[in-house]
């Protein structure tokens, strides 16, 4: 039993007053002339042990009757006793990111928050609405066995999910059922890492499932990169892992399943990073992994990556870019990340006769035109505006995974417009006014590699952003590497038509978006059939850290009126429906102190009654 | 045909009510005629005759003695009226203690005035019976002692005797009772008029000596509503005025027993009065003066 208005419980308080009363003698100060006193002193005398009895038990009744209507006051609520449930609407909120997978005492955590949300289901009515709401954000609605079997074959995902996000939605289909009794059950692990937002479930009821014990020490995986993504064919391999102590790990490659070879063994400290650098022999767009010891947390012991690996691209450079660029290509070369050569060119684009090709805004304004020219001849899609020089940060799309134009800033510019199609990937942008754009064999900066036009030839990024623009963009090989969490969303780089899936079949990419897989992996990107990429699917780096909030931090995640938590899966289970088993008591307390009043009255009263019509009789 | 109106039942009129209404002497005879006119037969079928006088026929006479032949000349129904030989002596005792004097509502009458009430009524009807009506008054000693006298100027001498002082500290129930017995020498009818609020026992066996030398007894127990029934509120000392014994009590709280203690004891002054062969009734000062009436006058039509 619950309060709303729980300082009203002082009121009860006041049952001291007939108590003190009794216990207390008063003085009495009114003196009442009666002749009959011989008679009130003899029923005195004659009734005093009824008369204490029933003075003890008409106190009782008085106390009781001034606690039930304290009670009343502080609105209480609560469940009756064999008054069943209310037609409910429910969702059940199922916890299936990755660390529920963790096994706690031999078993998968999931296995019992799946037992808790099945048997809550299965105590559903036919009256009642009931929906199945995961962290990855599937609902399933229907009948309460539809819902047990979809439960029953829910499995762990490889990511976290959003469980705010999934409580906010089976809030929202609680609310719009119509039914007047709303809850929404949520099985969870409790991590800490999951349950940062609060979410308001105003008069919804939320009653949360939190298995008891302390989580494992957990050694993870959090991340594992190919370093440039174009390997040439030299690259590396970063990771970084978390753990209490080191452990053994793998890194392998060629693949993500058997057929993966071993690049490199060693061992791993608690939290600290791995670099490995190779030359494989693999060539083409490759799969890779860094794998750790299985521990009770297999979904974050491996992390994939995937590299591209092949001779490095033989650039040409003009003379007229300047020294910052031509360094930068001679470093470049010198680290075997380049050739010298003619498979693509660095050019001013003025003056550019042929693709593929770095095209750099020229030093000139009034180059402009020419420049515009050339690229109409190339097929480039896009001109250069009028000169600006209102300055301004660069600014990379939120999923570029390197960062490496972020921050810099431009003094000058001249602004790209598209041409016809201009079919291209933005890389990065100055205000709203595209910056660097990428397309089928070229690339365009927006404003001269000069320091006088922009800080990026002076920035740390730009050396590696320059390899990597020759060697994804131009080396013959245009490809990308997507990262993305399972179930993840994301827009599909241009000219990109299928994905492969799980078992290595092309799936066609519809409407230019991508829905990354469930299950963590390396997933080729397809153009006409060829490798042109690859999506990276690992779960957040997160959800390796088990760490739970303390039941009472997990409640205050939750606003509203009636918000429970409870370790006990089978209490949660069977009180999933308390919300509408629970009622309001004030009216029973009402009734109930109103007949402790009435028996009151007729224990004070009822003697005298029947002594008056005795009377009566005998004076009739 | 000459009717007359029936005359109104003050007998039946809430006691309080009549009682403003004037001065003893006239509510007694308003109560008189009013229980006379109740009766619907003569009180005393086939007493010895000796013609009296004529009087209006009033409704409830016995149609026996209705003078057919005036009626039939004269067109005026009226009674012939006998007057009576009795042997009969009948003596009231009135209780006249501090206790009488007390109303437990100032809109009731004290358990005093609605005796005297009754004493005016029964005495004037009895002596309308052509029965002697003796007078004792009481407290804490015998205030008024009238022998019993078949005259009408009796009735004036015990209208006098009713405005005599009393309210005394006490009362001495068995004296007066006693004293009775001597006045009347012969068997007569004695009617003890009081609360009660004394020792039963020591009232009972001067009853039982009433008894014991043939004289008829019957008490009235005169009891105001509050005590009946301890209607009061609140909690208080509750003070006797006569003894001043003095009992603090919370009236919610004892009120039930005290009902209930009323009326065991009330059952056992009927139990005492009732072993010796005396009458006892038990009436309210609410209770309209006909009915205590009724019952005295039962006891005296059970006498020759």
């Amino acid at each position: 039993m619950s309060f709303l208005e729980p300082l009203y419980l002082l009121l009860a308080g006041a049952a001291a007053v007939p108590l003190l009363l009794h216990l207390l003698r008063r003085r009495i100060n009114v003196r009442v002339e009666f002749p009959a006193v011989r008679y009130i002193l003899r029923a005195e005398r004659e009734n005093s042990r009824k008369m204490k009895l029933r003075n003890f038990l008409l106190m009782f009744l008085r106390i009781l009757a001034v606690v039930l209507l304290a009670l009343a006051a502080a609105r209480p609520v609560g469940r009756l006793i064999g008054s069943g449930h209310a037609p409910t609407a429910i969702a059940i909120v199922l916890d299936n990111s990755l660390s529920t997978s963790t096994i706690v005492d031999g078993a998968p955590l999931f296995r019992r928050l799946r037992a808790a949300a099945l048997a809550t289901a299965r105590t559903a009515t036919p009256t009642d609405r009931i929906w199945l709401v995961t962290a990855d954000g599937r609902v399933v609605g229907g009948s309460s066995a539809a819902v047990a079997d979809a439960i029953q074959r829910l499995e762990p995902i490889a990511g976290s999910g959003d469980l705010a996000a999934a409580v906010s939605r089976a809030i929202g289909l609680v609310r719009g059922a119509g039914l007047p009794a709303q809850q929404v059950a949520i099985a969870t692990d409790g991590q800490a890492t999951s349950w940062r937002r609060t979410t308001a479930a105003g008069d919804v009821g939320i009653s949360v499932f939190v298995p008891a014990g302390t989580p494992p020490a957990n050694h993870g995986v959090i991340v594992a990169d190919a370093r440039p993504t174009r390997w040439t064919p030299r690259g590396s391999v970063v990771a970084r892992t978390i753990g209490a102590d080191s452990s053994t790990y793998r890194i392998a490659i060629g693949g993500t399943g058997t057929q993966a070879r071993t690049l490199a063994r060693g061992t791993a400290v608690g939290d600290g990073e791995v670099v490995v650098r190779a030359a494989p022999a693999e060539r083409g767009w490759v799969a890779g992994s860094v794998e750790l010891e299985p521990d009770e947390l297999r979904g974050d012991d491996v992390r994939y990556f995937a590299a591209w690996i092949g001779v490095a691209p033989a650039v040409a450079v003009d003379a007229s870019l300047g020294p910052f660029v031509r360094t930068a290509v001679d470093a470049l070369v010198q680290s075997e990340r380049l050739r010298l050569g003619n498979d693509a060119a660095v050019v001013p684009a003025d003056a550019l006769t042929r693709l593929p090709a770095l095209i750099v805004a020229p030093t000139d304004p009034v180059r402009i035109g020419a420049a515009n020219r050339a690229l109409e001849r190339a097929g480039v899609p896009w001109r250069f505006g009028a000169a600006r020089r209102d300055g301004g940060t660069v600014r990379e799309p939120a999923n570029t995974s390197s960062k490496l134009l972020d921050g810099a800033t431009v003094s000058m510019r001249y602004p790209l417009t598209p041409a016809g199609d201009a079919s291209a990937d933005t890389l990065a942008r100055v205000g709203a006014d595209p910056w660097v754009v990428s397309g089928n064999r070229y690339v365009v900066v927006a404003s001269p590699l000069d320091p006088a036009a922009t800080d990026l030839p002076i920035r740390a990024g730009f050396l590696p952003w320059l390899a990597e623009m020759v060697s994804q963009r131009l080396g013959g090989d245009a490809g990308i590497v997507l990262n993305a969490t399972p179930g993840a969303r994301l827009r599909a780089p241009a000219g990109i038509q299928s994905v492969d899936d799980a078992a290595g079949q092309a799936v066609p990419v519809a409407d230019g978006e991508l829905v990354a897989p469930d299950r963590a992996g390396v997933y080729f990107l397809r153009r006409g059939g060829q490798k042109a990429g690859a999506l990276v699917v690992n779960g957040e780096p997160d959800e390796s850290l088990l760490a739970r909030l303390s039941l009472p931090t997990l409640q205050s995640r939750f606003t509203g009126l009636g918000v429970s938590i409870t370790a006990d899966g089978d209490a949660w289970a069977r009180d999933a429906y308390a919300g509408s088993a629970r009622r309001p008591l004030v009216t029973p307390l009402l009734i109930l102190a109103a007949l402790v009043l009435v028996v009151e009255a007729l224990i004070s009263r009822g003697t005298g009654e029947r002594a008056s019509r005795a009377s009566g009789r005998a004076a009739a | 045909m000459e009717t007359t109106r029936a005359p109104v039942r003050a007998d039946l009129f809430d006691p309080a009510s009549l009682a403003s209404l004037g001065h003893v002497e006239i509510i007694a005879r308003w109560v008189v005629d009013g229980f006379l006119t109740g009766l619907h037969r003569s009180p005393k079928k086939g007493f010895s005759v000796e013609f009296a006088e004529y009087r209006p026929y009033q409704p409830g006479d016995d149609l026996r003695f209705i003078d057919w032949k005036i009626a039939a000349r004269a067109n005026k129904w009226v009674v012939k009226q006998f007057e009576e030989e009795t042997n009969l002596r009948a003596t009231i005792i009135l209780d006249v203690s501090r206790s009488m004097a007390w109303t437990g509502d100032p809109t009731r009458l004290t358990k005093l005035a609605y005796a005297e009430q009754l004493v005016a009524a029964l005495s004037l009807l009895l002596i309308r019976q052509r029965d002697a009506v003796g007078f004792i008054r009481y407290d804490d000693r015998l205030r008024t002692i009238i022998p019993p006298k078949a005259r009408t100027a009796q009735w004036r001498r015990i209208l006098h005797a009713l405005e005599e002082e009393g309210a005394g500290l006490a009362s001495i129930a068995p004296a007066a009772l006693l004293h009775a017995a001597r006045l009347v020498r012969r068997p007569g009818l004695v009617v003890l008029i009081s609360d009660l609020l004394v020792e039963t026992a020591e009232v009972a066996d001067a009853v039982r000596m009433l008894r014991a030398v043939g004289h008829d007894v019957t008490v009235l127990h005169i009891m105001d509503p509050a005590e009946r029934d301890l209607s009061l509120a609140g909690e208080a000392v509750f003070a006797d005025p006569e003894s001043g014994l003095e009992v603090p009590a919370t009236v919610a709280d004892v009120r039930s027993a005290y009902r209930a203690t009323v009326e065991e004891a009330i059952a056992e002054l009927k139990q005492a009065f009732s072993s010796t062969g005396a009458g006892y009734e038990v009436f309210t000062t609410d209770v309209p003066f006909g009915v205590p009436l009724r019952k005295a006058f039962a006891a005296r039509q059970r006498l020759p």
